[in-house]
């Protein structure tokens, strides 16, 4: 039982960091419909501003963590919306999916050239130390991940549905010329999604990388398990890929612990074909759209 | 009130607007009539900031409020309700009606607007909390209009609102029109359903080609038989000539 509860409480908390970077791949889906294929090197970069804030401008950790969480909104929220997404949204989706793949290779290996091919070490935000839940031992990094993410989640919902802003942020997504007509800076909202999008990718970025270290290929696998995720969860739906996310995270754990780790990696593709088959909306998606 | 002054314009290349001059007086309803492709709803979009002018000038209470943004005629006292459906679909009635004076600068007057708007539209407060989507098309109609009025608006701009009501729900669209118009509200409004529009309207306007051929008191262009020629297929030209 507490081999189980370690288990799950693990995977919730891999799944909730996952489910940040998901919620970020939505929130851009209904501001601009399109796919971020850099959302993974999104997460990737900003444990690369916290190392060279420590290494190269001499900040203690903390500084460090805030100066990249500036440095990530401004560049991969406004610098990002402003020099790509807005010039090439006009073009079509497709074009602009084709764009953020080329910026997710160019990250990948410009964080590479500069920064070096080998794994850096990543110092941990939170203590290490195991603590006791009901019997299971749980790593104080992983509880706090959980609770921290969550937290952030449960906030960015209350700020969509309790506040004007947020729900005019609804209004651009949803129906975005009668947002114009009722006064709504569609723009502004829409350049809300993207720089709330990288502050979600950042805060992934400083609770996975302790865990994986810094490391110029990391996005690789967290672009595609979120991805996968806000679509098993529901690609219009916030709640959806919080949902996908957990899932993800719980059953990867549950199967590497109970059935195999060999086919891990698998996972996420099998549970994605499985739901485009049973329920192509997602498991909370709804298949009219586009919904905040 | 509204004054347009020789209006050119269109959406990029294309020109609509080939010259559309009109003035309508404060506290009235004015319907704008003309065959499909006349240019009637596009002229609402050059009033509302949503196309580019490339001639021409609107006053509004003599202020030149030309190639202003929807933002700012909204400020300027302003609301447009295009034709089809125009809900956010998934937020509630109730905050589809505060999106309505997202504008406003003081909140809590919103929340004591929409009181007063709900109080005109009973049917509202009663789906307060129900999402939008789930509203029929009338009651979706009704919701659009009440959100016009949030800012307490002295012009409003509504294009077919009987696009796919019954005839018993266009009746109680116009009878709103009408009740507004008795308290002073500007409406201009674009109808297919021409006859019954002029009928509750104080005047009229026909448009064609993007032009204006004919305006003058609704019950006047309504016994007018070049009216009737023009919405069976022919021109205005043409009926003179007859």
């Amino acid at each position: 039982m507490s081999q189980f509860l370690q288990v799950l409480l693990s995977g919730l908390a891999t799944g909730s960091i996952y489910a940040l970077v998901a919620i970020g791949f939505t929130l851009v889906w209904q501001a601009a419909q399109t796919v971020n294929f850099a959302q993974g090197e999104f997460v990737m970069v900003p444990a690369f501003f916290v190392l060279v804030g420590m290494h190269v401008l001499g900040f203690p950790l903390a500084l460090a963590v805030g100066f990249a969480l500036l440095a990530s909104i401004v560049v991969l929220g406004f610098v990002f919306k402003k020099l790509i997404v807005e010039p090439i949204l006009p073009s079509g989706g497709i074009s602009l999916i084709i764009a953020t793949m080329a910026l997710g290779i160019l990250l990948r290996e410009s964080v590479k050239e500069f920064y070096g091919a080998e794994a850096q070490p990543f110092p941990p935000l939170f203590p290490t130390d195991p603590i006791h839940v009901f019997g299971a031992v749980v790593s104080m990094q992983d509880l706090l991940n959980l609770v921290i993410s969550l937290g952030v989640v449960i906030l960015l919902t209350l700020f969509l549905n309790r506040t004007r802003t947020g729900r005019s942020m609804q209004a651009a997504a949803q129906n975005p010329a009668v947002a114009e007509i009722l006064g709504v800076d569609v723009k502004r909202m829409i350049m809300y999604a993207f720089l709330i999008n990288a502050a979600l990718a950042a805060l992934a970025s400083f609770l996975i990388t302790p865990v994986y270290l810094a490391k110029f290929s990391n996005g690789e696998t967290l672009g595609l398990v979120a991805f996968i995720a806000a679509i098993v969860g529901g690609f219009n739906q916030i709640r959806g890929a919080l949902v996908g996310g957990l899932l993800i995270g719980v059953l990867d754990n549950f199967v590497a612990t109970y059935i195999t780790a060999e086919y891990r990696a698998a996972l996420p593709l099998i549970l994605l074909i499985v739901i485009i088959l049973l329920r192509p909306q997602g498991i909370m998606g709804t298949s009219e759209g586009r919904a905040v | 009130m509204l004054e347009l002054q020789d209006i050119h314009g269109g959406y990029g290349k294309m020109t609509i607007l080939n010259g559309v001059s009109f003035k309508i007086p404060k506290g009235t309803i004015t319907t704008v009539i003309g065959p499909n492709g006349a240019g009637k709803s596009t002229a609402f979009k050059a009033i509302f900031g949503l196309l580019n002018i490339s001639k021409g000038q609107i006053l509004l209470d003599g202020k030149d409020v030309t190639r202003q943004s929807p933002r700012q005629m909204i400020y300027h006292g302003v609301t447009y309700v295009p034709q089809g459906r125009n809900v956010v679909p998934q937020l509630s009635v109730y905050h589809n009606l505060e999106l309505g004076g997202v504008t406003a600068k003081d909140q809590t007057k919103i929340r004591d607007r929409i009181e007063v708007v709900m109080d005109q539209f009973p049917m509202l407060r009663e789906f307060r909390n129900r999402k939008a989507i789930e509203l029929s098309g009338g009651q979706q109609k009704q919701l659009e209009v009440a959100r016009s009025l949030l800012l307490d608006p002295k012009l409003i701009l509504i294009d077919e609102p009987s696009i796919g009501l019954s005839p018993k729900l266009v009746q109680e669209v116009f009878g709103t029109l009408q009740r507004l118009r008795d308290q002073g509200v500007t409406i201009l409004m674009v109808e297919q359903n021409a006859k019954s529009a002029l009928a509750m309207s104080d005047y009229g306007l026909v448009l064609e080609l993007g032009q204006t051929r004919m305006h003058d008191e609704a019950t006047k262009l309504l016994a007018d038989p070049r009216v009737g020629q023009l919405f069976l297929g022919g021109h205005i030209e043409d009926a003179n000539s007859n």
